[in-house]
């Protein structure tokens, strides 16, 4: 419940306030937004087994957002940046879809 | 492969870890910690979670502001492109035509400037001549029609009209006197190239494309009878009667050939009732 009230708090804001993104960080989005989706599917599972900390969820956002990003910042430094997001998105959805399916397993029991 | 850790042993698939440890491991240890501790408190998300999963939100939804901003910024800049490449055209339309208009009022201005003397109108006249024999001017007049084209189904190249057959064919036409050709509406000069080019013939450098219709203005009773007796005509009789090509004469009362579509000056000296210019003369401090 206070989950969704977050999410819902965080999209409302983030359609209100309509931040800019600087151009720098431009590219770094979307890769930052599939970390974190990871994240909280990651999250959504722990708590379905009865795991789920605060902490842990913290850092793993934090920590996955930011070195995804880095990955593909040091990615365009060395002229492969193309290549290693698709690495990182590549990764990054295998582990949002082996989380999901846990997680159906839990909500469905099947 | 993978052992309840969740830890590859060698040789093991990438695909089996990622799978394994799609879990972030630390969740299992901070519940065993707790455990271990004697907290059994489920977990449940608190204040932490909230603020992060708000994060969350405003990140997916700036990035998708932000892609729908991209995207109206691609089109608009593409539309930009478009509307430039428009006025570019439309300008460039505009200076052809008015170069047209010049060309027209420079040849009005000359023609009248040589009918204002005797002299002008002699020059007049030669300019007339060389300009049918040279291309620089449109020509009308009778003449000969060729019109050659490949063979109906043609299984080989030698089939296909090539250049070469094309230039045979021009030759023998100047030969029996031409006094202008043209081929598909491009007005030989001597300088004009008839060249096999990725497959099509071009002539001054613009690609033709079959049938090809050669005209020749000269003497229209007498051409073509006498163009079967030259090479050109000769080669073409073979080309027709063993590849079943297209090669058809035909005469004409009259025909229009356009001028060519550039001619340049290449030499030119200076009249002999002139004085020459002093740069030209050792005479260096004579002025005139």
């Amino acid at each position: 419940m206070i989950a969704a009230i977050g999410l819902l708090v965080g999209v409302l804001l983030g359609l209100l306030l309509q931040p800019t993104v600087p151009v720098w960080l431009d590219p770094y989005l979307p890769i930052a937004v599939v970390a974190a989706l990871d994240a909280v599917f990651g999250a959504l599972r722990a708590f379905l087994d009865g795991i789920f900390d605060d902490k842990v969820f913290v850092v793993s956002f934090v920590s996955n957002v930011l070195i995804a990003a880095l990955i593909v910042y040091l990615g365009d430094k060395l002229g492969v940046g193309g290549q290693l997001s698709t690495g990182v998105i590549v990764v990054l959805g295998i582990r949002i879809f082996s989380n999901v399916a846990a997680i159906r397993r839990h909500v469905f029991h099947a | 492969m993978v052992d309840d850790r969740g830890t590859p042993r060698p040789g093991t698939g990438l695909l089996d870890h990622l799978t394994a440890t799609s879990l972030d491991e630390d969740y299992a240890h901070v519940s065993e910690r707790r455990a271990a501790a004697g907290s059994s408190s489920r977990g449940r998300p608190g204040t932490a979670a909230l603020v992060v999963l708000a994060v969350f939100g405003v990140l997916v939804a700036t990035a998708a502001l932000q892609t729908a901003r991209n995207a109206q910024q691609s089109a608009s800049s593409r539309e930009s492109l478009v509307r430039q490449v428009n006025a570019g055209n439309a300008d460039l339309a505009q200076r052809r035509t008015d170069l047209a208009d010049l060309r027209h009022e420079v040849s009005v201005l000359q023609s009248q400037q040589l009918a204002a003397t005797s002299e002008g109108r002699a020059l007049g006249q030669q300019l007339d001549r060389l300009g049918v024999v040279t291309g620089a001017a449109a020509t009308r007049g009778p003449g000969i029609q060729v019109v050659v084209d490949d063979a109906p189904h043609p299984s080989s190249d030698k089939e296909l009209v090539q250049a070469g057959d094309l230039q045979k064919l021009v030759n023998g036409l100047w030969l029996v006197g031409a006094e202008a050709i043209s081929i598909n509406g491009q007005r030989l000069t001597a300088l004009s190239p008839i060249r096999d080019a990725a497959g099509a013939i071009t002539v001054n450098f613009r690609s033709l494309t079959a049938p090809y219709t050669v005209s020749a203005i000269g003497d229209r009773k007498s051409m073509g009878a006498r163009l079967l007796d030259t090479a050109g005509g000769q080669t073409w009789l073979t080309l027709e009667s063993t590849f079943g090509m297209k090669f058809d004469v035909e005469s004409k009362d009259t025909m229009v050939l356009p001028a060519a579509r550039r001619t340049s000056l290449r030499y030119a000296h200076m009249p002999e009732s002139t004085q020459p210019p002093h740069r030209d003369g050792s005479g260096v401090g004579g002025g005139q």
